[in-house]
């Protein structure tokens, strides 16, 4: 339950950043909060209470001990999605950068939305 | 005779992985891969067509039967979509040849045949998280390939792309986390049949969040505010794929959660009233557009509104005309914005007023360019004209004679918007000191099969249209989609 | 006023989507006929590999993972595009103190060695290729840190990269022309819980811990400079 509430504020913020704030950079972490935020919710999703990680590393374990692995590895692949796009974002702010000499987004907006 | 159609997804990411050391060998031999690679993809289509058009050829990857593994579902519907990306890319990588002289250029070639795998994986696959990970290598390479030119507009046009991209994939991987915790299972036909025992409340708002999430890239209001400025600064061969590639897997995603996954009848109209709202927004917002690039960016998004509209009635007739009109869009857009981008070239500007006169100058390419606004804004018997009255007929017919008729309105902005500019090329007098050079043979041969295939669908409109009914029929019934694919887990 | 609207849109979302997770409940088996329990119950049997987040990541859903590994390699590619110059330039860093220095000298190698094991132990314990990989790169950026002057060469790193990346594919299509399918297992399982079992899971993630390792190395030394 907690951690529903805790992803879901995560996410709030983070769309808050991207948002309300001027600064590209921190824009950006704000992209990053709301994939974090994500993470956290799939991998709560699949959390079942009293079991353990899903590794036979002893032979005492059974399939019955286990919380589900899908979760586990759909948040792998959506962590290197979202590093994937941060790496892009920030190369385009440094881009921007380049251009302008400013982070403000307002000071640069010259197209329309 | 066709391979593995597992082929078609991991040739192009072997080609991309090995365009690195190919570049230091030969740099000229780089353009060359993805005209080679996605001429494969398109004769793979082509020859698979034939069979998906009888049952659903499902391809099992990793050796595990659905739903256990991943799995490719290549029903009449994914393939006539998977064969349209294929040549819309095979076309606009012919044009690449001769387009991108300038460095890093292999990487642009690279980027562009993920760009088209990406596309062709969304429409084939059969497993909605792996729909997702298509849906991010497209739209990723598209991030990187707006921002290509490395100029201050592109590059803001981008960020403003990857912000609203990276939200649509939040509601997204919500959605797909919403179905997963509820029925236990990815693969999309497991999920039609487990979705009726859900939550209604929980599976309104896994439909709301994907809806959103793919509407997006679909170019759906109000979501499409990253349309124009992407159409606009990317490069112009990325343009065109645009409005041939990305939409097009973004409305596939959408028909297929509406149609397959969710059985819930009110997202019809929704649907219907966010495709006239687009329409009539996108329309009135061409029109008052200055520069020609961003014209038939609007122009784009006031099609796909059309498009939903069809696929918002939800009837045999109706969808058969919205995937008619896909298609036409998918070749008629790509042959005006390639032949927009010489105009623009050859003028010196992005301002339609300076088009003045192009039609005695090049009169090839402004014809190429006119052929096209003259077949998108549907004057018969150009294929523009069936798909739209299709639609508006089937509209008519449904009782909403309110949205037909703002259709039609929107139709008749749109032609007033195409004509000014044809008119412009033709009968004005040319500026003073254009640069005019020759048109790359590559791009001619480019447009020149974009202008025939038009040209060939507007005479014999029921040679496209034989196909596309299979594939309207597996949208409205997805018994079979279902049942082919959990037959293979046996 | 922004503020206020954006607060306002915030809680609209905020309250719907708290409201539709709580219907889920939270820490019990929810779904009786799920995927995640047949994995559980079968995994080990079919895959060989003893840590089942593995065996779902690189053989149950390998194809995902391909994707993601071209998810990666088109962010690298998209960097090097964007921040491309004819004359690439130095972007202003500073020295660190010879605390720094002699330490990271000292870690990175062992850093490294972490890394390896890490993914070469991913079907055994918790870790993988992308887990080793981003260990790697870690060691690199600290090396990043401390030395101004400290650089790797590209032209290794995209090597590494593309060939990881091509045997990933070919072991893939070894699969479909020796197998029964695209990246289907065309190698003995072996015995559970040893260094060499779980047929080609291994191979793959050794693989991707390459890739994933260049090409986080490769993000990060072009942000520091303008590349050509």
């Amino acid at each position: 339950m907690i951690y529903y509430i805790a992803a879901i504020s995560l996410i709030l913020i983070g769309i808050y950043a991207v948002l309300v704030k001027k600064n590209m950079v921190k824009i950006v972490l704000g992209l990053t909060l709301i994939d974090s935020g994500v993470n956290i919710l799939i991998v709560s999703l699949g959390y079942i209470q009293g079991k353990t990680a899903p590794i036979f590393s002893n032979p005492t374990l059974t399939a019955q001990d286990m919380v589900d692995p899908v979760p586990q590895a759909l948040v792998l692949t959506a962590i290197v999605i979202g590093v994937a796009v941060t790496a892009l974002a920030l190369s385009i702010v440094i881009r921007i950068y380049d251009h302008h000499k400013t982070l403000n987004i307002n000071k640069i907006r010259e197209l329309k939305w | 005779m066709y391979l593995d159609p597992v082929l078609m997804i991991a040739l192009p990411l072997f080609a991309a992985f090995l365009i690195p050391p190919l570049a230091r060998i030969s740099k000229g031999l780089v353009k060359y891969v993805p005209v080679l690679i996605i001429g494969f993809n398109l004769y793979e289509m082509v020859m698979l067509l034939p069979h998906s058009m009888v049952k659903p050829v499902i391809v099992v990857i990793a050796a595990w039967a659905p739903p256990l593994g991943i799995n490719l579902t290549i029903g009449p519907l994914g393939n006539i979509l998977a064969l349209i990306i294929s040549l819309v890319g095979f076309v606009v990588a012919i044009y690449n040849i001769r387009f991108m002289e300038e460095e890093p250029n292999e990487k642009y070639h690279m980027l562009f045949l993920l760009l088209t795998a990406g596309a062709t994986g969304m429409v084939l696959t059969g497993d909605i998280f792996n729909m997702f990970v298509f849906l991010e290598i497209t739209s990723i390479s598209s991030y990187a390939l707006t921002a290509f030119l490395r100029d201050r507009d592109g590059a803001e046009a981008a960020f403003k792309y990857l912000l609203i991209g990276s939200l649509a994939s939040t509601f997204i991987l919500l959605g797909i986390a919403l179905i997963y915790a509820t029925t236990g299972t990815l693969n999309m036909a497991q999920i039609a049949v487990r979705i009726k025992d859900v939550d209604p409340r929980i599976a309104i708002m896994a439909l709301i969040l994907l809806v959103t999430g793919f509407g997006i890239e679909a170019e759906m209001f109000p979501l499409n505010g990253w349309a124009p400025d992407a159409y606009s600064q990317a490069p112009t061969p990325i343009g065109a794929a645009f409005g041939g590639i990305v939409v097009k897997a973004g409305v596939y995603a959408l028909a297929r959660l509406v149609y397959t996954i969710f059985d819930f009848q009110g997202i019809f109209h929704f649907i219907l009233i966010a495709g006239i709202i687009t329409l009539l927004i996108a329309e009135m917002s061409a029109i008052r557009q200055k520069q020609l690039k961003r014209m038939l960016a609007f122009s784009s998004i006031g099609q796909m509104g059309l498009v939903l509209i069809a696929l918002g009635l939800a009837t045999t007739r109706g969808v058969e005309g919205g995937l008619f009109q896909m298609f036409n869009h998918a070749m008629i857009k790509p042959l005006l914005f390639l032949s927009a981008g010489y105009l623009v070239f050859y003028s010196g500007s992005k301002n339609i007023e300076d088009m003045d006169g192009m039609g005695r100058v090049k009169p090839l390419l402004s014809f190429f360019f006119a052929f096209g606004a003259f077949a998108i804004l549907g004057l018969p018997p150009l294929s523009g004209f069936w798909s739209k009255f299709i639609i508006l007929s089937e509209t008519i017919r449904n009782g909403f004679i309110a949205i037909a008729a703002l259709a039609l309105f929107g139709s008749i902005i749109e032609a007033v918007y195409y004509l000014r500019v044809v008119g412009r090329l033709y009968f004005k007098a040319p500026h003073e000191g254009l640069h005019v050079q020759y048109v790359p043979k590559s791009a001619l041969v480019a447009m020149g099969i974009l202008a025939i295939i038009t040209l060939i669908a507007g005479l014999y409109p029921d040679f496209v249209m034989v196909y596309l009914k299979p594939a309207a029929a597996e949208l409205l019934d997805k018994t079979v989609y279902i049942k082919s694919v959990l037959m293979a887990g046996l | 006023m922004r503020k206020a609207i954006a607060v306002l849109f915030l809680g609209f979302i905020g309250y719907y989507l708290l409201s539709t997770f709580l219907l889920v409940p939270f820490g019990v088996v929810r779904v009786l006929e799920g995927v995640g329990l047949k994995y559980l119950q079968d995994g080990l049997q079919q895959t060989g590999a003893a840590n089942l987040v593995t065996s779902i990541v690189v053989n149950y859903r390998g194809f995902d993972t391909l994707g993601e590994v071209t998810v990666l390699f088109l962010a690298a590619t998209g960097m090097g595009a964007l921040l491309y110059s004819k004359r690439p330039t130095e972007r202003a860093r500073q020295n660190a103190s010879i605390i720094v220095k002699t330490g990271a000298r000292i870690l990175f190698p062992l850093i490294i060695i972490l890394g390896a094991y890490v993914f070469i132990h991913g079907h055994l314990t918790p870790g993988g290729g992308f887990q080793g990989g981003a260990i790697i790169a870690s060691g690199f950026l600290l090396m990043f840190m401390s030395y101004r002057t400290y650089h790797v060469n590209h032209v290794i790193l995209s090597r590494v990269e593309s060939s990881a990346g091509s045997v990933f594919v070919i072991i893939g299509l070894l699969g479909l022309a020796y197998g029964s399918s695209f990246l289907a297992n065309i190698l003995p399982l072996g015995t559970v819980n040893t260094l060499f079992s779980a047929g080609v899971i291994p191979l793959i993630y050794v693989a991707v811990g390459f890739k994933v390792g260049a090409e986080l190395t490769a993000l990060l030394d072009t942000m520091l400079q303008t590349v050509k």
